[in-house]
């Protein structure tokens, strides 16, 4: 899957109003068989968007994209549909995902019949399959259990598994675990690394958790006011991060262990003017490196190191996370347990 | 007013939600003091009583909730089952609490300055004057512009909204603030940024704070101490710096297993099996056995006590209480 220049903007205002949210602009992006790309950047960065231009929820304003060379812009009547069994999306919360009034299977089997064409006994089977790959077993019994009955947990591998009815190629999962408690979360992004392992899927993974991120992802994208800032192989983003927003991400990730920092310094978090934001850097106002050409000159993506891109004009030295080094990248985390204590499944 | 005891002290709270089949403790027998000026950071899944302590602690609890055991002694006095005229002078000028989405518990349709200045007024003699040059005060040591006293909720960022809450609880200058999750709602940046607004705060008023949060590295940089909580109970306090470097129930060990890190190198992790328990059925023995990697017999049967393997520290699982186990039992978990 690819997209090329993908733009999106959103009329604010009255009926006349010419004012526009530019909530994407000029988004590259491109997903490879069996890879997970994860998308991170903060709320109302556009990462959302991105995801439902993808899944044609939106219509884009500029740029195609493309699904196995073929641009989806173009695909009509049954093709549409063909496009919507195979790149399927998970939402973010899975207490208003599924139908409250319904077995939770409801969804799961009307996928199997509109986009499987099954029904009888071979729908119930290959339901019961599909519940046993996300985890959710004896299958018989999470048939019948109704939404109430089920953990957050739980739904969101239903969320999962009616994704997964559809024998979709690309799942879109847009924050899947940030509204899960802390204690079940690995659980799901174990899930996704296990489908992309068994099942030769890929997936966005849409978050704001760099740290999770970095758990299952190939690439990452960090995305800044509706552009991509920083695009590269996860291991190289975050050991060496160019872009001073994804320097900025990562010092604020929460981490018992990181150094005192001034806290006079502390950026405050605003977020970003995103209407009508003409040229320059939108990143300029928050950015510590800023010089006089950001604010007139967009910086376009370049390549700073092997794959890995930035969309900026100054050359910031390579940052080096001050406790890595004071703790040496080879030492396990001190947090964290030794590995042979490790927690089963029942 | 003696300085050196502490400023809260709950012995026993236990909360009941009552119903007419299977009523929750939703608190159960928690126990907890807390310093002046010290940190507090209360940890727990959804579900596990926190926010329901949180309330108790405040005396804010409504129908079907009550406490039905306990007390919680604040600077002396016993709050429970104080008369509300009482708590009415304890409450905002002596412990204030920042709620849970308190971003959206401002009113929509007044401005910031209005608000204050009612809160104050509700409790203390005040002019409007005073009041307003006092909330632009406070909006500027939160990092909010006083210019925003004429601005309405809507036109402020979710960060600033939260700022503004905290500006509110601190009206008063309260010896005590709780904080029910204030930062849930925001991005990284921005939760850090309020989390070290929040501790230069507190250095310089010196009061203390219970912070609520489900994210153990959040509280991680910024707590004096943690306390743990599962299924209604405290199973574990600690100083936060032995307790990341050691923690010793099995939940908590979880709890910091759970989540990964991007420092260090990549290792596959499993989080906890299973999910918290439907505390209308809570199981029998120790709460936690059913996800516990290291259950032993006696916690099928027995509930745990509270042991305290380090001295200051509290646990409670058998794993500490010494004489029921053989140490090599210890061994196998660590």
């Amino acid at each position: 899957m690819e997209a090329r220049g993908l733009t999106k903007h959103f009329r604010v205002g009255g009926l006349f109003s010419r004012r526009y949210l530019h909530a994407v602009d000029d988004v590259d992006l491109t997903i490879y068989p069996r890879e997970i790309v994860a998308l991170v950047g903060e709320s109302g960065s556009g990462k959302s968007t991105v995801a439902r231009l993808l899944a044609k929820v939106y219509q884009p304003t500029r740029g195609e994209i493309l699904y196995r060379g073929q641009p989806v812009t173009s695909l009509r009547g049954r093709q549409t549909r063909d496009y919507r069994t195979r790149v399927q999306m998970v939402f973010q919360d899975p207490y208003s995902s599924l139908n409250p009034v319904y077995p939770a299977a409801h969804g799961l089997l009307r996928a199997l019949t509109l986009h499987r064409r099954l029904r009888g006994g071979k729908r119930r089977k290959e339901a019961e399959q599909v519940l046993g790959s996300v985890g959710l077993q004896p299958a018989d019994e999470f048939l019948r259990k109704y939404p109430y009955e089920l953990s957050g947990g739980q739904r969101q591998r239903y969320g999962f598994a009616q994704a997964l009815a559809c024998g979709p190629e690309v799942i879109l999962a847009d924050e899947p675990v940030s509204m899960l408690d802390v204690s079940i979360r690995i659980g799901i992004l174990n899930l996704m690394d296990d489908l992309r392992r068994r099942e030769g899927l890929s997936f966005l993974y849409i978050t704001h958790d760099i740290a999770s991120a970095r758990y299952i992802a190939d690439r990452i994208m960090v995305m800044y006011a509706g552009q991509v800032v920083e695009t590269g192989p996860v291991e190289d983003v975050l050991a060496h991060p160019r872009h001073p927003y994804t320097q900025l991400l990562l010092s604020a990730v929460p981490d018992p262990l990181a150094p005192e920092i001034d806290e006079s310094q502390i950026d405050l978090g605003e977020p970003p003017r995103v209407v009508d934001p003409g040229e320059g850097c939108r990143f300029r106002w928050r950015c510590p490196h800023r010089i006089s050409e950001c604010d007139s000159v967009s910086p376009r993506l370049r390549i700073v190191r092997p794959d890995h891109q930035i969309a900026c004009h100054v050359d910031i030295p390579d940052w080096v996370q001050p406790h890595v080094q004071a703790r040496g990248v080879d030492e396990p985390d001190p947090g964290v347990l030794p590995a042979d204590a490790t927690f089963s499944e029942p | 007013m003696d300085v050196t005891s502490p400023i809260l002290e709950v012995k026993n709270l236990t909360v009941e939600y009552s119903a007419e089949t299977n009523s929750v403790l939703a608190v159960d027998r928690v126990s907890l003091q807390l310093g002046r000026h010290e940190f507090l950071g209360l940890v727990g899944e959804s579900g596990c009583g926190k926010s329901t302590l949180c309330f108790a602690l405040a005396q804010l609890l409504s129908p079907p909730a009550d406490v039905i055991d306990g007390e919680v002694v604040f600077n002396g006095r016993n709050l429970i089952h104080m008369r509300d005229t009482a708590l009415r002078h304890i409450r905002w000028r002596e412990l204030s609490v920042v709620m849970q989405s308190a971003m959206n518990a401002l009113n929509p349709v007044l401005n910031i300055g209005a608000q204050m200045t009612d809160a104050m007024q509700a409790h203390e003699r005040i002019s409007k004057k005073m009041a307003r040059a006092r909330g632009g005060e406070l909006l500027r040591m939160v990092g909010i512009d006083p210019i925003h006293l004429d601005s309405f909720p809507h036109q402020l960022s979710g960060g600033m909204r939260q700022r503004a809450m905290v500006a509110m609880a601190l009206v008063f200058t309260p010896e005590l603030i709780i904080m029910d999750e204030p930062t849930s709602a925001l991005d990284v940046v921005a939760q850090r940024s309020l989390m070290a607004q929040i501790k230069a705060l507190q250095r310089e008023f010196g009061f203390a704070v219970i912070f609520v949060t489900h994210d153990m590295s959040l509280v991680g940089r910024f707590s004096d101490r943690l306390a743990i909580m599962y299924a209604g109970q405290i199973v574990e306090q600690a100083a936060t710096r032995d307790l990341f470097r050691d923690p010793k129930h099995p939940y908590s060990r979880g709890l910091l297993q759970a989540f990964p890190s991007i420092y260090g190198p990549k290792q596959k992790l499993q989080g906890i099996p299973g999910r918290p328990p439907d505390l209308r059925f809570p199981p029998g023995g120790c709460r936690f056995h059913p996800r516990c990697p290291a259950v032993m017999d006696i916690c099928r049967k027995e509930e745990p006590g509270e042991y305290a393997p380090g001295g200051d520290d509290l646990v409670r699982c058998f794993l500490y209480a010494r004489e029921e186990v053989e140490h090599s039992k210890l061994h196998t978990v660590r």
